[in-house]
């Protein structure tokens, strides 16, 4: 009887909870859909690539593609009822996805002819898509005059997709601890030297025990130091051939010194102080961190409570070759197996995209990309976040090496932990690395594009 | 004296066995009430130090909870109900019947337990690419009506009915379908209640079938829908303990609802060849 009795307050309590979930999304949703009307342009928009809401798609007949995509329904959702509001005999289904598996259902799906249209895509997962890409029907010279990077995205004269925002590291510093250690705006380092001394004073010890970092980078430390300040040195991820990968070099053992000297000789931090340097900062642990753009998000969603504040990398000299390594936030990719007239509509619909300067602030706010489109440069909505801003000044000297296999991140993590926890010295330990990514490369048919940088020597 | 000692010993085991088990459910249903920076906080606490209920209330943010629960719930009652059925009456079959390949057949089908998912999931794919049963639920039920180890389970158990009792009744006149559905069903219900438990506890948390297979938001099932909480950078850990907090209720039910029969189910198949 118990039992009855527990299991019909569980089911009581499943069903109450699960409506009430339920019931206020539902209202809002209809309230949302009811305020936002899109509104339909009357001329032609754009900068060189121009979009004309009075041309006709599909002839006017009904026509249904799927739009593929991890995260953020509410993004693309914006950017297909601005679309439909134009062409009301297009509809666009928006599949979300969850982000890891996600890479394991699209490529099955764009195998055969029922795949989605469009799709989301990240250049990380470049090989596994490329061979599914039709070719953007949009004159090379147009995007080039739009976007920047677009050379780096050129395949035997064609581009499949381009970057429509650009993603890097700053230091993110917690505002209060700057203040309580003294510290002011006049104090924001531009050299490591200068970082180097404001972690020290950062940096809060009750005898031995260090109780507050001046600068954490545990977990993250080949991502946002080894795999870019390399460039500062003036030395490329990868040689000449855009091939071999360029590890065992002077240029990634100073940087690779310079973290070990920052925990070891400084004592701002150590190895053991937090498991992920970004946790430690939101958890009011560390006073500084290098983060990419994302982190802004983070901080603003889950640890809402931290006042920060944002700079640029510093650089070794003030004057560096360039200041770090940027990874680009990709525009959709076409189904080249789906019919045509399904491609013809995703051929439009990213014309569209790329043309709607309203959806490119939107989805590099949301994603703290720097966007790729040079018009939106100034832009103030853009300039008004913080972790973009930092990056206005010197966008152009940041360089992207192309999608890089994951071996780069994965031999370099390996042998940043051998040298912290194992003892091992750096020479070995990166020549190893430079074997592991060597070893691993060989079936990748990656070609670095290090050489399309606008100041590459 | 000594015997007591041991019991009480064993019991502080099975205690501290006990709540090491169940303290990480705990802790995530406790944890379905914070907020996410508590819940990432350094200095860890059981319970809320902020008591939210904003997790339960924005769930849906991810994706329509209520809609995948009960896609969730059609999907994985069928499934059961028809696993039970056929492994039941394979098991019948395979147990009370001889025939010649018999032993053949049932060495065919403990082989496809043996067969990693891992191997058969693109075939099966391509399989149902071809059938056109993309995006239904014909695709996730018909693969799944036959179980190799719900037959396996069924033959055990039912080979322990005594044959005297179907003979019993062929003589005053019952047909096989009679019979399997009169009496041996009734006696079985041991060995169905662990189907039906193991059964509803796979088909609920099942991912990547249900995932590759249906696309449209509003046919996807639950445990593709907590998937939605991890993002390409966060994951959404208040929303998701909340969700999942909800999700195991129907498990909870179907276990407390039959775990008499399940023990004596498991039990007996374990025991009886």
């Amino acid at each position: 009887m118990k039992r009855r009795i527990f299991a019909a307050m569980m089911a009581a309590a499943l069903a109450v909870t699960g409506l009430a979930g339920c019931g206020g999304s539902t209202e809002q949703k209809n309230e949302e859909k009811e305020t936002a009307k899109a509104e339909v342009p009357a001329e032609p928009f754009g900068d060189t690539i121009k979009y004309d809401p009075s041309v006709e798609i599909n002839d006017g007949k009904d026509i249904s593609v799927e739009l593929w995509e991890w995260g953020s329904d509410d993004l693309f959702q914006k950017v297909i009822d601005g679309y439909t509001a134009i062409h009301p005999n297009v509809s666009i289904k928006l599949v979300n996805n969850p982000w890891e598996d996600y890479w394991t259902k699209l490529p099955l799906a764009l195998d055969g002819e029922k795949g989605p249209a469009i799709f989301n895509i990240h250049n990380s997962y470049h090989e596994n898509l490329i061979n599914y890409l039709a070719p953007l029907d949009i004159p090379l010279e147009d995007l080039q005059a739009d976007f920047t990077g677009v050379d780096a995205h050129v395949i035997d004269g064609e581009v499949y997709y381009i970057d429509y925002g650009m993603m890097t590291g700053s230091v993110y510093y917690n505002k209060k601890m700057w203040e309580e250690a003294g510290l002011t705006e006049d104090d924001i380092p531009k050299t490591w030297d200068e970082m180097r001394e404001v972690a020290k004073k950062l940096t809060v010890r009750d005898g031995d025990k260090l109780i507050q970092a001046g600068l954490n980078f545990n977990d993250d430390f080949h991502q946002n130091y080894l795999l870019g300040l390399n460039y500062q040195l003036g030395e490329n991820l990868f040689q000449e051939d855009g091939k071999t990968p360029n590890i065992n070099t002077d240029a990634m053992k100073q940087v690779m010194q310079m973290l070990v000297d920052m925990y070891e000789v400084d004592g701002v931090g150590s190895k053991d102080f937090g498991e992920k340097g970004s946790d430690s900062f939101g958890q009011g642990q560390s006073a500084m961190v290098i983060q990419w753009g994302h982190y802004y998000n983070t901080l603003k969603t889950t640890w809402s409570d931290i006042d920060f504040g944002v700079f640029e990398i510093p650089t070794f000299d003030g004057n560096p070759y360039a200041y770090n390594r940027y990874n680009g936030e990709s525009t959709f990719g076409i189904n080249k197996n789906a019919p045509e007239d399904q491609q013809a509509v995703a051929q439009d619909f990213v014309k569209y995209f790329l043309a709607n300067d309203e959806a490119q602030i939107e989805f590099n706010l949301a994603m703290s990309t720097f966007p790729a489109k040079k018009s939106l440069a100034e832009n103030e909505k853009i300039l008004e976040n913080p972790s973009l801003r930092v990056l206005s000044e010197h966008i152009d000297h940041y360089i992207w090496p192309g999608p890089m296999p994951s071996t780069m991140e994965t031999s370099l993590k390996k042998a940043g932990q051998d040298i912290f926890f194992n003892g091992v010295d750096i020479d070995t330990a990166f020549a190893e690395a430079q074997e592991n990514i060597i070893k691993d490369m060989k079936n990748s048919s990656f070609v670095s594009v290090e050489n399309l940088y606008a100041y590459a020597e | 004296m000594r015997r007591k000692i041991s019991a009480v010993v064993l019991n502080v085991l099975l205690l501290l066995l006990g709540v090491v088990t169940v303290y990480p459910f705990v802790w995530m249903l406790s944890s379905s009430f914070k907020k996410n920076s508590e819940i990432m906080a350094l200095e860890q606490h059981l319970l809320p130090q902020v008591f939210t209920l904003d997790n339960y209330v924005n769930m849906n943010a991810h994706f329509n909870f209520l809609r995948f629960f009960l896609n969730s719930l059609v999907v994985t009652l069928v499934v059961t109900v028809l696993v039970i059925y056929t492994s039941t009456l394979c098991g019948f079959v395979l147990s009370k019947y001889k025939f010649r390949g018999r032993n053949v057949l049932f060495g065919f089908v403990l082989s496809t337990m043996m067969i990693p998912w891992c191997v058969t999931i693109i075939p099966k794919y391509s399989m149902i690419q071809s059938f056109g049963w993309m995006d239904s639920y014909k695709a996730l039920i018909i693969p799944a009506m036959f179980s190799g180890f719900g037959i396996f389970m069924m033959k055990q158990h039912i080979s322990s009915l005594p044959d005297e009792i179907l003979e019993a009744a062929r003589i005053d006149g019952a047909n096989e379908f009679y019979i399997f559905h009169r009496i041996v069903f009734p006696m079985a219900k041991n060995g169905i209640s662990s189907i039906a438990i193991f059964q509803f506890l796979w088909t609920w948390e099942d991912f990547l079938w249900p995932y590759l297979v249906i696309n449209s938001q509003e046919k996807q099932l639950l445990a593709v829908g907590l998937k939605m909480f991890n993002g390409q950078y966060s994951t959404d850990y208040g929303a998701l303990f909340a969700a999942t907090a909800i999700s195991i209720v129907p498990v909870l039910l179907i276990y407390l609802f039959f775990q008499k029969q399940f023990i004596a189910g498991i039990a007996a198949s374990a025991v009886k060849g």
